[in-house]
């Protein structure tokens, strides 16, 4: 092919001309344009979108994945609910996000207190937060603050609208040791937390 | 949306429109989905914590009420009944997993008895130690087989602080 200057437009002077048949000629006098059928590629990514919407769920946003996290199974179908979270992975122990303690040095810790101190400090202080949030009405949605009215009537609150106040989500590992989970208990309650949400996954 | 009105031949009235902002919507709206959905069903199990501590001088008898104690060690579950001191050892099976069918059954028979048929109290314990370890799971099955039967306020113990309890 012979080089010379180029065009104003990309492959100009490329001779794809000879694979397109012409229209009116004798080879064969068919339109070169191709027609695609668009209407099942639509019809397809319409239902994939009103499926993806319908298992949309916020729930997950609820929990953070984490490395050494596996949730226990169980058959209970109760939604989560937006709570503080404590989260125990197989070599550590965080909350909100923040480290609080190694698994392994709570495990040795043989206080007869049966605490986590490091835990009750960052729980004490939250529960104080939220104790004080719920009393005043603010943060919280009216329907929680109304089951916050109902407990104090000891009337049994919906599913995923249990009041806020002494509320706590323990998300840990499926393998963690029973020890670890009593200190825990024992820690949240101590602190004030006496409803704790142990995340699970549904078979 | 664009819309062209007779464009092929004169007086058509066919109307062409441009969908391609649409596919390119919707292909966006599908990858954004795909790559932001949660395939994980996750649920909550709630409990009351009891805080009661291995320091047992805390623990207070209820005389009035009897209570439904279940205690899961790595070998057996413990179910009993305070006050009337009615005991049952639930063994592993020969396959190494605890007999959740056994323990569903004997609960079930406690929740149609005349001390439990209106209430919905039950006390969970495990006994765990560093050579006969009990997982978490273990936990969480037992509690999920009590809500299954009817013993919504599942509450959560250490071992020494069960109203019924073997000698630990």
């Amino acid at each position: 092919m012979p080089v010379h200057s180029a065009g104003p437009r990309l492959y100009h002077s490329v001779p794809f001309k000879h694979l397109v048949r012409k229209a009116g000629s004798a080879a064969g006098g068919r339109a070169s344009n191709i027609s695609l059928n668009l209407v099942p590629f639509i019809d397809m990514m319409t239902m994939l979108v009103c499926f993806l919407l319908m298992v949309f769920s916020s729930t997950g946003q609820l929990l953070q994945a984490q490395k050494g996290l596996e949730l226990p199974f169980a058959d209970s179908r109760e939604t989560l609910q937006q709570a503080p979270v404590i989260i125990v992975t197989r070599n550590e122990i965080t909350y909100q996000g923040q480290l609080i303690a190694t698994t392994e040095a709570v495990l040795r810790d043989d206080s007869p207190t049966f605490k986590i101190d490091a835990l009750f400090e960052r729980l004490d202080s939250a529960a104080k937060k939220i104790k004080e949030d719920v009393g005043m009405g603010r943060n919280y949605d009216k329907k929680l603050l109304e089951a916050c009215e109902k407990a104090k009537q000891n009337i049994r609150p919906e599913p995923g609208r249990v009041c806020p106040d002494g509320l706590a989500i323990l998300q840990a590992d499926e393998s963690t040791d029973a020890r670890l989970i009593n200190k825990i208990v024992v820690t949240a309650k101590a602190a004030g937390f006496d409803n704790l949400l142990f995340a699970v996954k549904n078979k | 949306m664009g819309a062209a009105v007779g464009t092929d031949e004169k007086g058509s009235v066919n109307v062409e429109l441009n969908i391609i902002p649409f596919i390119d919507l919707m292909s966006c709206l599908t990858a954004f989905l795909l790559v932001t959905a949660v395939w994980v069903n996750i649920a909550q199990i709630n409990i009351q914590p009891k805080g009661k501590t291995r320091d047992t001088s805390n623990v207070q008898q209820d005389d009035e009420h009897v209570t439904l104690s279940v205690l899961v060690q790595s070998d057996k579950i413990w179910v009993g009944l305070s006050r009337v001191n009615e005991f049952q050892d639930i063994p592993k099976l020969a396959s190494g997993e605890h007999d959740w069918d056994k323990f569903e059954t004997t609960i079930k028979q406690h929740k149609t008895s005349a001390f439990f048929a209106d209430r919905t109290d039950l006390e969970i314990a495990a006994e765990s130690t560093a050579a006969a370890p009990v997982k978490y799971q273990d936990i969480i099955r037992a509690m999920d087989l009590a809500i299954k039967v009817g013993f919504l306020d599942v509450g959560l113990s250490d071992p020494a602080g069960l109203a019924a309890r073997p000698t630990l």
